[in-house]
């Protein structure tokens, strides 16, 4: 874009003109217009698809956001009033908004943090512990990232059958009776954490294990040779370098886990009285009732807090020292 | 670098230009007032012509062709295309075709989807004198009326009534209860005597399940809007009572405090559950499950009144949509679907139960015990009001249904709380 008006073209084009035209380059104001001409010409394809399906959307949906309007008006998307921040302003007042985002913080709150930890356990044993079979459990362990969700529920119900499923019956072997899982007000929400974890810690053990690769084994020997012990070379010198891989472990699952919307929508439905409603969900119920600036007022408070989060995370784990 | 700012003011300039533009036309808002109720524009005489298409969900598409085809006997000329959509993604389909204005020329809607779908300005008005409204249930005829004016005509019914085991009910020496308190001993009997673990089954909450409460409520004399229609009257004593007369049902374990998938049918099948409500749907899901023989079994009672008889009304519609390029042709094949002949051939065909009263005199009807007691009910079965935000509604009637089984609110509070909750989403009028 800079190029272009300074009269300096992009140097893939350059070389070409000179040889079709065989003249020296000169700043000629009707040639630069042809090459501005050109230019916009060439990015145009670019510039609309983004207009039309990236921007257009967004522009819409802040509109939207600032008015009343609802399914009834599609017919004629401009008849609504403006209400200004009036959607905002109720969202704070909406107690079921407010139960989704406490159970939303609470989903990620465990959730992100479980997940790591428990991709990093497996990444770590995979890389240093299991040498045979390898292969086979790093397949296993990523095999309910790539599964159908149908699919995953209809085993995860079977499992967490209050009666006969698999769970129950094991912890009946030790004289516990486990709950009705997806029914109980409180279990059903760690329920979910622990199967979206399950769903999801494959795609991060793959990526730890590419970072853990990565750390220089002289180091590793150096430190081993100093006398450190197993522990002390992971926390001091793996950990450290692993920050990176980490970071963007974090990221990526944060943003996944805020929106989190497949696990109630399939096992819950967002109950038992809306203990595993999230954000997500409550903005899909509110598009379903035909709500849509109310709804798309909610996706943007949780695109704030998909931010936040992310600057969050960028704090705790980004560069702070160069 | 100097063109940089340059162009970000101008694609800053263009962003605000069409935000401008939006909000422009946004501040002229919306027109003020309902207006009067619309009017139906007469139908021209003689037979239909011309191309219709025609969406119809579940067994209703699959089905239908055989009887336009009938009707395309009737009036040379007419050709009807049937498209069979998924019940599924049906209402969001309606709602998408209504905005984009491209619509078939009618359809079948759900009955509680009408005021969402009239008040779209998606729906034609019915003409004048199509049909005779005293010819239909009163109930499923009020979900077509959507502010005053008519916007389609039912095609067919369903409601909800009280299954039971005739077996376990001899057993225990009872009869279908017609009182609220007789409910209570009845179920209370089935499990004592007749060895069933649970009495009755009712729906503890989840999605639709204000279709086994409302009937309840309607039956302690409570209604969903007041009179004028634009406001709520959820918190009534009448309410409050069919609160907790369902909430009391858990407190004393007479019904199951939860339903995991396929329940109660399958319970009721094995002898687990004397009884539930529910409509005639489970007669299917009964003989697909229990085997032709499991019919000597169980029986259809209509449900227990309280101040009055009532039930949910449900079922399908037919309505022309404004889009439509064929109204005319389009009625007249809506007028041939609701005559009574042609709705005993649509039960013989589909199941589907007539919502012309008369059809059910014709024999394949009258001389089914089971249909009996549907038909009865059906006479004194309501629908809840045809409004815009009927689904949000829904959604706080179910959450209390929830609470009530969980007995984590009293009945005075839920029925508070939804009133609150239902008023703030407003009847969209």
């Amino acid at each position: 874009m800079a190029s272009a008006t300074t009269g300096s073209v992009q140097p893939k084009s350059a070389p070409a003109n000179a040889a079709v035209s065989g003249r020296p380059r000169r700043g000629s104001s009707p040639r630069r217009r042809r090459e501005i001409r050109a230019a916009w010409g060439l990015s145009a394809p670019f510039i609309i698809l983004i207009a039309v399906f990236m921007a257009g959307p967004v522009v819409a949906s802040l509109f939207m956001s600032l008015t009343d309007m609802r399914a009834a008006d599609l017919r004629n998307p401009f008849a609504v009033n403006f209400t200004g921040l009036d959607n905002f302003v109720k969202l704070f007042s909406d107690p079921i908004f407010g139960q989704a985002a406490l159970n939303t913080v609470y989903f990620v709150g465990v959730g992100v943090p479980l997940t790591i930890l428990v991709a990093l356990v497996v990444a770590v044993a995979l890389d240093k512990g299991i040498n045979r079979f390898r292969t086979f459990f790093r397949v296993a362990y990523y095999l309910p990232v790539v599964t159908s969700i149908v699919a995953i529920s209809v085993v995860w119900r079977f499992l967490l059958q209050p009666d006969n499923g698999l769970i129950n019956t094991v912890l009946s072997w030790v004289g516990v009776a486990g709950p009705d899982w997806l029914k109980d007000s409180f279990w059903a929400m760690p329920s979910l954490i622990v199967m979206a974890c399950w769903r999801n810690f494959g795609n991060l053990m793959v990526i730890f294990l590419a970072g853990l690769q990565a750390v220089p084994r002289g180091l590793l020997e150096a430190a081993a040779v100093d006398g450190a012990t197993g522990f002390a070379r992971f926390r001091l010198i793996t950990l450290p370098l692993l920050r990176p891989t980490l970071l963007f472990g974090g990221v990526v699952t944060g943003i996944g886990y805020l929106q989190f919307f497949e696990e109630p929508m399939v096992m819950t439905q967002g109950g038992p009285l809306n203990r595993t409603l999230s954000v997500s969900f409550d903005v899909f119920n509110q598009f379903g009732f035909g709500n849509y600036g109310y709804a798309a007022a909610m996706s943007y408070v949780l695109f704030l807090g998909i931010v936040l989060l992310t600057l969050f995370q960028f704090k705790l784990l980004g560069r702070d020292n160069d | 670098m100097r063109s940089f700012p340059t162009n970000r003011r101008t694609a800053l300039g263009v962003g605000l230009a069409a935000g401008a533009a939006a909000l422009g036309v946004g501040a002229c808002g919306r027109s003020s007032g309902a207006g009067p109720a619309k009017q139906g524009q007469p139908i021209s005489s003689g037979p239909a012509k011309g191309a219709l298409t025609m969406w119809a969900m579940g067994t209703e598409g699959d089905k239908l062709p055989a009887l336009a085809r009938e009707f395309e006997k009737q009036n040379p000329g007419v050709k009807i295309t049937v498209t069979a959509i998924p019940w599924d993604s049906a209402y969001d389909k309606f709602t998408t075709a209504v905005a984009a204005k491209k619509t078939p020329d009618l359809a079948m809607i759900g009955s509680t989807w009408m005021g969402a779908l009239a008040s779209a300005n998606g729906l034609d008005p019915m003409p004048p004198g199509l049909i005779k409204p005293a010819d239909f249930f009163p109930g499923p005829m009020r979900s077509t009326m959507v502010g005053g004016a008519t916007y389609g005509v039912p095609w067919y019914a369903e409601t909800r009534v009280l299954f039971y085991r005739t077996d376990l009910a001899a057993k225990a020496g009872v009869v279908p209860p017609k009182t609220w308190p007789e409910l209570k001993t009845f179920a209370t009997a089935l499990r004592a005597k007749g060895g069933a673990r649970f009495g009755l089954a009712l729906t503890p909450g989840g999605e639709g399940s204000w279709n086994t409460f409302m009937p309840f409520a309607w039956q302690a004399g409570a209604s969903i809007t007041a009179k004028d229609g634009k406001t709520f009257s959820l918190n009534s004593p009448e309410m409050v009572r069919a609160l907790d007369f369902y909430r009391s049902m858990y407190a004393e374990k007479l019904v199951p405090p939860t339903q995991p998938i396929g329940q109660p049918v399958q319970d009721f099948v094995a002898g687990r559950v004397g009884s539930f409500v529910s409509g005639p749907y489970d007669m299917t899901n009964l003989a697909d499950l229990g085997g032709p023989g499991f019919k000597q079994k169980y029986a259809l009672a209509p449900l227990p009144a309280g101040r009055k008889s009532a039930s949910f009304a449900g079922g399908g519609n037919l309505a022309v949509f404004v889009d439509s390029k064929n109204r005319d042709a389009a009625w007249k094949f809506v007028r041939y679907l609701s005559q009574p002949a042609t709705q005993v051939r649509w039960y013989r065909t589909s199941n589907d139960l007539p919502a012309v009263t008369s059809s059910w005199r014709d024999p394949a009807l009258a001389n089914d015990k089971y249909l009996a007691v549907l038909g009865q009910q059906l006479t004194s079965a309501q629908s809840p009001p045809a409004i815009s935000t009927w689904e949000q509604i829904a959604k706080s009637i179910d959450g209390a249904v929830e609470r009530m089984a969980r007995q984590t609110q009293t009945a005075s509070a839920a029925a508070a709380q939804i009133q609150q909750e239902c008023q703030q989403v407003g009847t969209g009028v």
